[in-house]
């Protein structure tokens, strides 16, 4: 049965994606976090407006597409995530 | 013997249920979950019920002296931490605690009105009870899922703090037994279970709101 994702667990997906499984430093493109965060293309871009708008990602532009970085207030934030995923999980809850 | 074992544990009470909100809302500010935001407002009633109850105890036995507590304010303490265990429960998705009906919701508080202080004791008593004890059920379902060693301890804490609260309300049958001292020393066990796993989350490592540091 597939396991049913908080708005905030997919976010912390796309942080993490941007964070750890980029090859380049040159960002990743919304088809890539599309595949990597399982999430619909309508879905992903209002997520990552609001990201970039409160400064978690930061958006490249790369030969006339978009791409996506982490920024190191997403470093934090994504910090903040696991260790209050795991303050939670304690009480059998998911944030 | 019971004003001492009363003492440690509203105080303990009011430690343990303390640290765990603030860590709550350390959290909530830093992340924006509404979870963690739910478990602030259950820890801080929790840490100001029992606040109350030993202001109480204090108050009593350096000011007035009677020789027993005011009714009333240990009412009033067991009222507000039963608004933290039913945040607690909220959280594992109680979603309709209260009657639907406007009418029923209107009138559902009378009763309240209607009975003493003792009563009304009896009846956060209970509740509290039935909170705790979903709370505890739905932590040990969340460790079988998950397998997070932390929600078995969890867990065990909020059911001595049931067993406390039911051992606590029986008590009133037996007045004078040794229930009411085993109610809160089970109580003190609890508390204690639940502050293990949650003294565990590494938060030295968190770069915290600039408003909390």
């Amino acid at each position: 049965m597939a396991e049913y994702r908080t708005h905030m667990k997919i976010i912390g997906d796309i942080l993490a994606t941007t964070r750890d499984d980029l090859q380049d430093e040159d960002g990743a493109t919304v088809t890539y976090l599309i595949r990597k965060a399982n999430i619909s293309h309508s879905r992903i871009s209002r997520i990552l407006k609001t990201l970039v708008s409160q400064g978690l990602l930061e958006q490249l532009d790369y030969q006339g597409s978009n791409k996506y970085k982490i920024s190191q207030t997403g470093r934090e934030f994504l910090q903040a995530y696991y260790t209050f995923t795991n303050f939670a999980d304690n009480f059998g809850l998911s944030i | 013997m019971e004003f001492l074992l009363e003492n440690i544990l509203n105080l303990i009470g009011f430690l343990v249920g303390l640290a765990i909100g603030i860590m709550a809302l350390i959290g909530f500010r830093n992340t924006g979950s509404p979870t963690l935001f739910r478990l602030t407002i259950a820890f801080f009633s929790i840490s100001l019920g029992f606040f109350v109850i030993w202001a109480g105890y204090m108050t009593e036995d350096f000011v007035i002296k009677s020789g027993t507590i005011e009714r009333w304010i240990q009412t009033l303490g067991i009222a507000i931490q039963t608004i933290g265990y039913f945040f607690i429960a909220f959280s594992h998705s109680i979603k309709s605690f209260f009657p639907k009906s406007s009418y029923f919701r209107s009138v559902g508080i009378l009763p309240l009105f209607l009975v003493s202080s003792v009563q009304l004791e009896h009846i956060f008593r209970s509740v509290s009870f039935i909170l705790l004890a979903y709370g505890a059920i739905e932590t040990m379902l969340s460790y079988l899922d998950n397998k997070n060693k932390g929600a078995i301890s969890v867990s065990i804490g909020l059911s001595l703090l049931a067993l406390g609260e039911f051992l606590g309300w029986y008590s009133f049958v037996f007045p004078e037994s040794i229930l009411y001292p085993i109610s809160m020393v089970i109580k003190i066990g609890g508390l204690i279970a639940l502050l293990i796993p949650v003294s565990k989350v590494p938060l030295t490592r968190i770069k915290f709101d600039a408003d909390l540091e």
